[in-house]
C-alpha cells in the first residue's frame, strides 16, 4: 500500500509540463493530411428544399465533398448497442433540427480551400418555427421538434409496442405521506445547460489503411463508444476500424459523443487520404453537445420536526434535437431524486423531452447534479420554512446502512451521515449531541419515529 | 524571414502573414503551443519573444523577424525539467495539460520581471490564460513556489510508481 497517503506524480505529467504530450492535432503523418470542414444548419428548424455542391466542388484544393448519400450507414443512435432505436443522421438528409447540425463536409488541402468550398456550397431553406421551451412541447399545437413527438416514446420493450413514454419511480404510500404531513414544501429548480468548452476543440484524424481497416486518431473519452459509431456508420463490423486514444485536452463529458470521428472517417474513406478535422472555438461552442437543461418541480410532504415523509417530482429533461444518451440520464437522474436521503414514499416522474436546440449529453454527474441541486435546495428550504436547523434536517433524513434507495438498491455504506458531520465541522457548526453522536447504522428502536413505526407496519413497497 | 526556435535558427518559408503559431506547428513541428481558440483568448498558444510572453495566435511572421522564440518544449524536458515545470508537475498544476505550454511560459515571463510576486500578482499576470480544469489555484500554488526557490529532482518527479517526492527547500 504505498501509494495511499503518497504523493505520487502525475502519471503523463511531465510531457504534459514540457510540451511533448501529443494530442491528436500534434500527430504529424509523413504524408501528411487533408483538412475537413463542415456545412452547418444556419437554422434551428428548417426544411432542406435545395442544395448544389457544383460549384464548391470545383474550387482548387478540394478533393471530396460528402453529403447524407456517402454515408454508408447515415442515422445511427448513440444507444443502439442497449437496443435503442436510431434517430440521429450523421449528415442531415432533407431537413435540419438544430443551429449547427452538419449538412455535408469537405475534405480539402487546407483548413481555408475546405472552408472556402463550404462557403460555395448552395443551399436554400425553408425556415420552420422552433420549439426551444420544453414547457411548451406538450401543447397540441406547439412545433414539432421531433419525428417520434416531442418527448421519447420510449423505455425499453419495443418501440412498435412502446414501453412507457416517462420514467417513473414509485415507492411505498404517497397518499398516506401528504395526508400524515404537517406541512408540503414545494419548490420549482431550473437547472441550466452549460457547454464544458474544454480547451482543445473537438479533433479526429483518420487514416485509411491499404487493407480496408480505418485508424482514427480520437479525442474521445469513450474509446468504445467511438469505435462503434465509427464501424457503424462505415458499415463495416468494428474490427474494420482501429481507434487510437490520444491525450484529452479537456473533456468534462462533451468528448463522450463521436462528435469528429465519424465524419472525418467517412471522408478518409471517401478521398483515401488521411483527413484531419478539428473544429474551431466557435463551433465548439455552439454546435458540440451540452449538458441539459432541466425542468424540475418537487413537492414535499414534511413533519413539524423535519421528517421528509414523502416526495413527488415530476421533470423535463431537454434532450435537444436527438437522443443521443438522454434516455439514460432521464433515467439516471429520476433514480436519484431522494438526494443522499432515506424518503419512504415517493413518486418521481420524467420525461426526456425534444427541442431544436443541440443535443445535450453528459456531463459531471450525467443527470444526478440536477437531482442533488434539487434535493440540497429542498432541505434548505424545509429547513427556512419549519425554522429548523438545515444540518439537523439532513442528519435526520439522512441514508442509512441498510435503507433501500428508490430504485430498489439497499444502501450498504452511506456516507450521508459522515459527510454532513464532516462539513458542519469544516463550517465552524456546533451541532445538537444527538446529532453529533449519530452513526450510519441502522436506525432502530427508541430513535423510530411514531410515523416511520406506522410505515413499517403497513409493510414495504406497493 | 529568419527566427530563432529554442537555439536553433530557422529560414521560414511560410508567407509573412501566416500567425507565429501556425508556422512553429505546421512549418517547424513544434507542436507544444496549442491551438485553442486561434483568436487570442485562451492563452495556450503563448510563447516567449524576446523573453516576453506573446500569443503566437494573433502574431504574424512579418512581426517577429529576426526574433528568438522560446516555446515551452525551449525551457526543459522531462528528464532536465525548468524548476517552473517542475513545480507545476508536483504541484498538479496540470491536468489535461493543453493549458500548461501558455501557463508555463507566462510564469516564467513574470518571475523574470518580477522574481516575488504576490498572489495577486500571479493571478493578474495569468489572466488571460484559461484553464479548464484545475480551478486555477494549484497552478498559482505552483508559480509561488518557485518564486519562494523550491526546487524539484526532475528523476524523482517523473517517476510514475512509489515513494513520495519532496521539493527541496520547501519550508515545513
Amino acid at each position: 500500500m504505498k501509494a495511499i497517503g503518497a504523493r505520487l506524480p502525475r502519471y503523463e505529467g511531465a510531457g504534459h509540463v514540457t510540451g511533448q504530450t501529443l494530442f491528436v492535432d500534434d500527430i504529424r503523418l509523413p504524408q501528411g493530411n487533408l483538412w475537413a470542414k463542415a456545412l452547418r444548419s444556419p437554422h434551428h428548424s428548417a426544411r432542406i428544399t435545395s442544395f448544389d455542391a457544383s460549384k464548391a466542388a470545383s474550387l482548387p484544393g478540394v478533393h471530396a465533398i460528402i453529403t447524407h448519400a456517402d454515408v454508408p450507414r447515415n442515422v445511427f443512435g448513440h444507444l443502439a448497442f442497449l437496443g435503442v432505436p436510431a434517430d440521429e443522421p450523421l449528415l442531415a438528409v432533407d431537413e435540419v433540427r438544430y443551429l449547427g447540425q452538419p449538412i455535408a463536409a469537405v475534405a480539402a488541402d487546407s483548413e481555408e480551400a475546405a472552408q472556402a468550398a463550404v462557403d460555395a456550397i448552395e443551399v436554400e431553406y425553408e425556415e420552420r418555427e422552433p420549439l426551444f421551451d420544453m414547457r411548451k412541447a406538450f401543447d397540441p399545437d406547439a412545433p414539432k421538434a421531433h419525428h417520434w413527438g416531442n418527448w421519447l416514446p420510449y423505455f425499453g420493450g419495443e418501440l412498435e409496442n412502446a414501453g412507457p413514454d416517462r420514467r417513473r419511480i414509485r415507492k411505498g404510500d404517497l397518499e398516506w405521506a401528504f395526508e400524515k404531513a404537517d406541512t408540503i414544501v414545494k419548490g420549482v429548480y431550473r437547472p441550466a445547460a452549460i457547454e464544458h468548452a474544454p480547451l482543445e476543440t473537438q479533433v479526429a484524424l483518420a487514416v485509411p489503411e491499404p487493407s480496408g481497416r480505418m485508424v482514427v486518431y480520437s479525442c474521445t473519452q469513450a474509446m468504445h463508444f467511438s469505435a462503434g459509431h465509427v464501424a457503424a456508420h462505415l458499415g463495416v463490423p468494428l474490427n474494420g476500424v482501429k481507434l487510437v486514444s490520444s491525450a484529452v485536452g479537456g473533456g468534462f463529458g462533451g468528448k463522450v459523443d463521436s462528435s469528429s470521428d465519424t465524419i472525418a472517417a467517412v471522408l478518409a474513406l471517401k478521398t483515401e487520404r488521411p483527413v484531419k478535422w478539428r473544429w474551431t472555438r466557435e463551433e465548439e461552442f455552439l454546435c458540440s453537445g451540452t449538458r441539459a437543461a432541466w425542468h424540475i418541480e418537487v413537492a414535499d410532504a414534511v413533519t413539524k420536526d423535519g421528517w421528509i415523509l414523502g416526495r413527488k417530482t415530476l421533470t423535463l429533461h431537454d434532450a435537444g434535437a436527438y437522443l443521443r444518451h438522454s434516455s439514460y440520464a432521464t433515467t439516471k437522474h429520476t433514480f436519484h431524486c431522494a438526494g443522499a436521503y432515506t424518503i419512504p414514499n415517493v413518486s418521481f416522474l420524467a420525461f426526456a423531452v425534444f427541442t431544436n436546440r443541440v443535443p445535450s449529453t453528459a456531463m459531471r454527474g450525467f443527470g444526478v447534479t440536477s437531482t442533488s441541486f434539487l434535493a440540497e435546495m429542498q432541505v434548505n428550504r424545509i429547513a427556512k420554512v419549519l425554522d429548523l436547523d438545515p444540518y439537523e434536517v439532513r442528519l435526520k433524513n439522512a441514508n442509512r446502512i441498510g435503507d433501500t434507495m428508490p430504485n430498489t438498491v439497499v444502501l450498504k455504506d452511506p456516507s450521508t451521515v459522515p459527510v454532513v458531520q464532516a462539513i458542519a465541522e469544516h463550517a465552524g457548526i456546533e451541532l445538537a449531541p444527538e446529532y453529533k453522536a449519530m452513526t450510519w447504522e441502522p436506525r432502530t428502536g427508541a430513535v423510530l419515529p411514531e410515523w416511520l413505526v406506522e410505515q413499517q407496519a403497513k409493510g414495504g413497497q406497493d | 524571414m529568419k527566427i530563432t526556435v529554442n537555439g536553433a535558427e530557422h529560414e521560414l518559408a511560410s508567407p509573412p502573414l501566416t500567425s507565429l503559431l501556425n508556422a512553429l506547428r505546421d512549418e517547424l513541428n513544434v507542436t507544444g503551443p496549442k491551438v485553442g481558440c486561434q483568436g487570442g483568448n485562451c492563452g495556450t498558444c503563448t510563447v516567449l519573444v524576446d523573453g516576453e510572453p506573446r500569443r503566437s495566435c494573433l502574431l504574424p511572421l512579418a512581426m517577429v523577424d529576426g526574433a528568438e522564440v522560446t516555446t515551452i518544449e525551449g525551457l526543459g524536458t522531462p528528464k532536465r525539467m525548468h524548476p517552473m515545470q517542475a513545480a507545476f508537475h508536483f504541484y498538479y498544476g496540470s491536468q489535461c495539460g493543453f493549458c500548461a505550454p501558455g501557463m508555463i511560459t507566462a510564469s516564467v515571463a513574470l518571475l523574470e520581471r518580477n522574481p516575488n510576486p504576490t498572489r495577486k500578482q500571479i493571478q493578474n499576470a495569468l489572466g488571460g490564460h484559461i484553464c479548464r480544469c484545475t480551478g486555477y489555484v494549484k497552478i498559482i500554488d505552483a508559480v509561488e513556489a518557485v518564486a519562494r526557490g523550491e526546487s524539484f529532482d526532475g528523476a524523482e518527479l517523473t517517476r510514475s510508481r512509489g515513494g513520495e517526492a519532496t521539493p527541496k527547500g520547501a519550508s515545513a
